[in-house]
C-alpha cells in the first residue's frame, strides 16, 4: 500500500515538472522578445532556442502528462481529479500556443497581395509616404500606413523576388 | 527591403520577433531568424548569411505618381482596413510620441524620437536631422572619401542622396529657387538637375547621379545599428 502511495507521489512530482517545463519553454520567448523591451543577442539565441524545440518538446511533455494523468486519475478523489484538469488545461493551451505565430495574430500578414494601378488610388493620400523600388523598370510604391501594419510583403519586381519590409 | 534569393533558394518570410525595438523576421524554408534592419541571419541554419539590398526611396506619394506614372501601389487588405487597423494618415505624431527601449543606454546628443536621414559610406555614418534639411537644401558633405549631395524634395519632407561626382568631376550643388518642382544647379557647368538626379538641361544633361541609399530614422534607432554615427551640425 506505502509502494502504491509513494508511485502516486512521484507520478504528480513528475506531472508538476512537465507542465512547469511546458510553460516556460512557451511563454518565456513570449516575453523575452517583447516590444518595447531590449535585448541582448544572448536573450535572442535562447528565444530562438525555445521557439525551435518548444513544439517537439510540447508535443512529447503532453503525451507523457496524458499517460501519468490517466494513472492519476484512476482511483484519485475528485479533488485531485479538478487539480489535473487545473494543471492539464494551461498546458495543452502552452503546447498549442508552440504552434502559433502570435506576432501574426497582432499583425495579419498579406500572403497575397494585390495591386492597383498609380491612376486608380483611392485609399492613399498626395502627402502619405510610400516605399518606392524600381528594378528593370518596374517600379511599385508601398505605402508606409499600410506596411507599418504588415511590416513585411513579398513580391517580385522586374523579375526580382523580394520582401518589402518597414 | 532585401532580395530573398539566398544560394539559389527563393526564401519567404514572415514576422517572427522583436530584436530591440526591431523586427525580426523567419524564412518558412530553414526557419532560420533574420534582422529586418540589417538583412542579417542572425540564429538558425543561416546564421551569418546575409541578404541582398534592394536599392529603395521612401518619398510622398505625389512624387511617386509624378516620377512613376505607369508604376503599381500596393492595396490594402480590405479586412484591416474596414477594422480601422491600419495607420491613420497622422500616425507620425503619434508613433513620435511612443516610447524607446527600456534599459539601453541613451545617447543625449539627441532627443531619441528625432527624425534623422542616415547615410553610410565608405566605412562612415552621418544622422543628418531632417530640420537641418528642412532649414538647409541641397546638403553638401563628403563621407570618408566619398563626396553626397543630400536634397529635400519640393514636398518638405521627402530625401534624397547622391554621389556627386560626374566623370571623375566633383560637382557642387544648389537649388532654384524660382520652381516650385524642385531644381537644383551644379556650380561647375551651370547644368539643371531634377530630384531623380538626373541632369534635365546644359552641358551635362542626360547624365545621371548614383544614388545613395538614405534611413529616414529615429535617432535612437539609427544609433543602436550605427553606433560609430556623428551628427551633421549646421555651419
Amino acid at each position: 500500500m506505502a509502494n502504491v502511495q509513494s508511485r502516486r507521489k512521484i507520478a504528480w512530482l513528475v506531472l508538476l515538472v512537465l507542465v512547469v517545463v511546458v510553460l516556460a519553454i512557451v511563454l518565456t520567448p513570449v516575453f523575452l522578445i517583447m516590444p518595447f523591451k531590449a535585448q541582448t543577442p544572448r536573450i535572442v539565441e535562447i528565444s530562438y532556442l525555445m521557439r525551435r524545440w518548444s513544439p517537439w518538446l510540447t508535443l512529447f511533455a503532453s503525451a507523457l502528462m496524458v499517460l501519468l494523468a490517466i494513472r492519476l486519475w484512476l482511483g484519485g478523489r475528485w479533488w485531485s481529479r479538478a487539480l489535473l484538469v487545473l494543471l492539464l488545461l494551461p498546458a495543452f493551451a502552452a503546447t498549442w500556443l508552440a504552434r502559433q505565430n502570435h506576432f501574426e495574430w497582432m499583425f495579419n500578414p498579406l500572403p497575397n497581395a494585390a495591386y492597383a494601378k498609380s491612376t486608380d488610388v483611392s485609399f492613399i493620400n498626395d502627402d502619405d509616404r510610400v516605399l518606392s523600388v524600381t528594378i528593370g523598370g518596374e517600379s511599385v510604391a508601398y505605402p508606409v500606413r499600410l506596411m507599418a501594419y504588415h511590416h513585411l510583403v513579398g513580391d517580385t519586381v522586374g523579375g526580382t523576388p523580394i520582401v518589402a519590409t518597414y | 527591403m532585401w532580395e530573398t534569393t539566398v544560394d539559389g533558394r527563393v526564401l519567404h518570410f514572415r514576422l517572427a520577433g522583436i530584436n530591440n525595438q526591431n523586427f525580426i523576421m523567419r524564412d518558412d524554408e530553414t526557419g532560420t531568424w533574420w534582422q529586418q534592419v540589417s538583412g542579417k541571419a542572425i540564429q538558425g541554419p543561416l546564421k551569418g548569411k546575409q541578404l541582398k539590398g534592394v536599392f529603395h526611396d521612401e518619398i510622398s506619394f505625389s512624387i511617386w505618381k509624378r516620377e512613376q506614372p505607369h508604376g503599381r501601389v500596393l492595396k490594402p487588405d480590405e479586412r484591416i482596413l474596414a477594422s480601422n487597423q491600419y495607420a491613420k494618415p497622422n500616425w507620425e505624431t503619434s508613433v513620435g510620441a511612443m516610447r524607446v527601449v527600456e534599459g539601453t543606454d541613451v545617447d543625449q546628443r539627441l532627443a531619441p524620437r528625432t527624425l534623422v536621414i542616415g547615410v553610410s559610406a565608405a566605412g562612415k555614418s552621418v544622422a543628418y536631422p531632417l530640420t537641418a534639411l528642412q532649414k538647409q537644401s541641397p546638403i553638401i558633405d563628403t563621407l570618408g572619401s566619398v563626396p553626397i549631395v543630400i536634397v529635400l524634395g519640393d514636398d518638405k519632407r521627402s530625401v534624397r542622396a547622391f554621389e556627386r561626382t560626374v566623370e571623375g568631376r566633383r560637382l557642387e550643388f544648389f537649388q532654384k529657387t524660382e520652381n516650385n518642382e524642385l531644381q537644383l544647379i551644379d556650380a561647375e557647368t551651370g547644368s539643371t538637375w531634377n530630384f531623380e538626379g538626373k541632369a534635365t538641361g546644359g552641358p551635362l544633361s542626360g547624365r545621371e547621379l548614383k544614388k545613395v541609399f538614405v534611413l529616414e530614422d529615429y535617432w535612437f534607432d539609427w544609433r543602436i545599428y550605427h553606433p560609430d554615427t556623428t551628427i551633421y551640425n549646421l555651419g
